[in-house]
């Protein structure tokens, strides 16, 4: 019964006086984030970085960790009172949960996203504690030619389940992995495309980058379209939170299937709440009898997305936690959080950092009770917030930025960097070329040219090595499957199909 | 990315058989990265005997982002694809100019002079901004950036004007 002990020690972790704040601070700010539309949990993530330079790392990780779960909750509550989607995981929440506000039900349509997301979470946060050690010990037995293939098949998971073109996708990634190698060289010392600049002698910042590419280009991209985003509040009286036992039988299905759905979407590399909640909302349909009340307020359109999403926001953490590798952008920025605080990400962090690992667990269980309370007596004063003109937010979140940027190395040329990477980010967005994968290359470089050079090394140069060590052919073949399948015609219908839905 | 389609196309200035203005610039724009690259990492040591050299990788991936760029390219020739999308100006160009200004001044004049200042530069970059209210909104920002950073926080940082504490 480890898991009980872990799980104990976990908890005795997580309840201390400044880790139970920093887990409420990450759900409020979360939360916040969530619902105000214009701020993404990457951009928030990326903005934070720098701030827990200070805390401990066990609070700061528990405080990022709150904010990526915090914002699946609080873009449920404008979807569903506003039709504006806070975050792009409760796009599809919107569909049905505003119609239900509409007809006079916002208060359990509310209530249901809320319960079903603390539901999802708490099996999520099962889920992690019962995978993290085996998945560890499994972690250990691979060689560095078998992490190399499984990073490989994480990127490619990360194209097939991005949106837009395949092609595109892995050239951000190939773009990440260049950028990730300027600096020195691990091996050599050699110091590669630095230009003699000194500040690029100790390779580009990922917060830098992360703060450009999603902050400051979002900003700049958001100012396009006129700073007064169109946001006409239905300001309705939320009048009795509690659904109807109709509604009660009705959703708890939903919400199961959108719990399993999530969690095993979460901890696919390339995965995540986004595609979670998108597929959830999808079966839903499917499976219905009557497929034609999808859109015009059934309950199960806001339970099985809101599920989904919460479950794979944490699952998520279960790749970077036993592997060491990040299944998507946000995970990625938890690997910088990490490496700012000097903790090197793979599978001996469960072992050499316990607090940390069953910490972080417990505090989610802990973190979806308090967003509960945080969400749904709340709710008023969230909306409210909405009134926020964006002509405000902008240049704060500008200033905000770039003090933050300055005070990870007290260096100014950093600021610069990250302004660059903004115009960059602008350019790429413009170009229709996700950044996400960018950030994910940039992040696994290191660790992709690391596992080369010693396969290759280990292996006199042979390159067969990678499919001849069968776990690594494996790996690589389901990559190239996916890869295959991803370009078939078929498939990209399909996969389109779904993203479109939810932009009509 | 939902780019409005109410937007007036802007005016190809590209040859007509280019049927993808915005995969073909954009894959150009790799190709261009991935020279960049190439040429940065010309002076590195290469493969010696089983063991990559310190120029090894990055020329490895700087040739996969040329033939992948190639393909974005090739793509925009060959398929129909949405035409460049209308670049502002106002909205780059001031926060970009808030954010050179915030990093040469912070060292010289310290987090509340330019935060201040930054906060209204950037300002500058919407249309639709209310000048009392948004000098209202810095001032508050920045004092409370000022707690945040150095005390809550425990970052060093200059606070005021060298010249004015010296």
């Amino acid at each position: 019964m480890e898991i009980f002990a872990n799980l104990a020690h976990g908890f005795a972790v997580a309840f201390s006086p400044i880790n139970l704040l920093m887990c409420l601070i990450g759900a409020l700010v979360g939360t916040l984030v969530g619902v105000l539309p214009g701020i993404g949990t990457i951009a928030t993530v990326a903005m934070l970085l720098p701030i827990t330079f200070g805390l401990p790392p066990v609070g700061a990780l528990i405080m990022l960790a709150g904010i990526y779960y915090g914002a699946q909750y609080g873009g449920s509550t404008t979807s569903i009172l506003v039709n504006i989607p806070g975050e792009a995981t409760s796009v599809v929440t919107a569909l049905d949960g505003h119609q239900m506000a509409k007809q006079g039900r916002a208060g359990p349509a509310l209530a249901i996203a809320a319960i079903g997301s603390f539901f999802a979470g708490c099996v999520a946060t099962v889920l992690i504690a019962v995978l993290g050690a085996p998945l560890t010990k499994l972690a250990l037995a691979f060689g560095p030619a078998e992490y190399f293939s499984l990073m490989v098949l994480g990127l490619i998971f990360a194209v097939v389940l991005a949106k837009g073109s395949v092609l595109k996708a892995i050239a951000m990634i190939v773009f990440g992995l260049l950028l990730s190698m300027v600096g020195s060289d691990i091996e050599t010392g050699a110091s590669r495309m630095a230009f003699n600049i000194p500040e690029l002698a100790d390779g580009l910042g990922f917060a830098t980058v992360a703060m450009g590419v999603f902050g400051f280009a979002e900003i700049i991209r958001n100012l396009d379209h006129g700073a007064e985003l169109n946001r006409d509040l239905v300001q309705q009286k939320i009048t009795g939170l509690m659904p109807t036992r109709k509604d009660l039988v009705d959703s708890t299905p939903a919400i199961l299937r959108g719990t399993v759905l999530g969690s095993i979407l979460g901890i696919l590399p390339g995965g995540g709440a986004v595609i979670a909640s998108f597929a959830a909302y999808t079966l839903e349909k499917k499976i219905a009898k009557n497929p034609s009340r999808f859109g015009r307020g059934a309950i199960e359109g806001v339970a099985a997305p809101e599920s989904a999403n919460n479950a794979a926001a944490q699952t998520s953490f279960i790749p970077l936690l036993t592997l060491g590798i990040p299944p998507n952008a946000v995970m990625a920025l938890m690997v910088g959080a990490m490496t700012i605080h000097g903790i090197v990400p793979g599978p001996q962090v469960m072992q050499k950092q316990p607090d940390l690992v069953w910490g972080m667990i417990a505090s989610m269980w802990i973190g979806n009770l308090m967003l509960i309370i945080i969400n749904l007596p709340l709710v008023g004063i969230w909306v409210r917030l909405l009134r926020v003109p964006y002509r405000l937010m902008f240049p704060s979140i500008v200033i905000f930025c770039a003090i933050g940027i300055y005070s990870v190395n007290n260096a100014p040329v950093d600021v610069v960097l990250a302004g660059v990477f903004g115009l960059v980010g602008y350019w790429l967005i413009k170009h229709d070329f996700e950044p996400a994968p960018l950030l994910l290359g940039m992040v696994l470089g290191p660790l992709m040219e690391e596992n080369l050079r010693r396969a290759l090394l280990i292996s006199r140069g042979d390159w067969s090595v990678f499919v001849s060590r069968p776990l690594s052919a494996v790996l690589l073949a389901i990559a190239a499957g996916l890869l295959v399948l991803a370009v078939l015609p078929a498939l990209r219908a399909k996969r389109d199909e779904v993203f479109t839905e939810s932009e009509n | 990315m939902s780019d409005t389609p109410s937007e007036a196309p802007v005016r190809s200035i590209l040859p007509k058989w280019i049927r993808g203005p915005q995969d073909f610039i954009g894959g150009l724009a790799m190709m261009a990265v991935a020279l960049f690259a190439l040429w940065a990492s010309s002076d590195l040591q290469g493969m010696h005997g089983f063991s990559f050299g310190a120029g090894t990788a990055p020329r490895m991936f700087a040739v996969l982002l040329l033939l992948l760029g190639a393909g974005v390219a090739l793509v925009g020739v060959l398929q129909d694809g949405p035409h460049l999308s209308h670049y502002s100006w106002r909205g780059p160009l001031f926060v970009s100019a808030s954010i050179v200004f915030f990093a040469l001044a912070i060292r010289p004049l310290g987090l509340v002079v330019s935060a201040f200042a930054s906060f209204l530069i950037a300002a500058m970059g919407s249309n639709e901004t209310k000048w009392l209210e948004a000098v209202v909104v810095g001032a508050c920002l920045t004092a409370g950036c000022a707690i945040l950073f150095p005390y809550i926080l425990g970052l060093p940082m200059p606070m005021f004007p060298r010249f004015l504490i010296q």
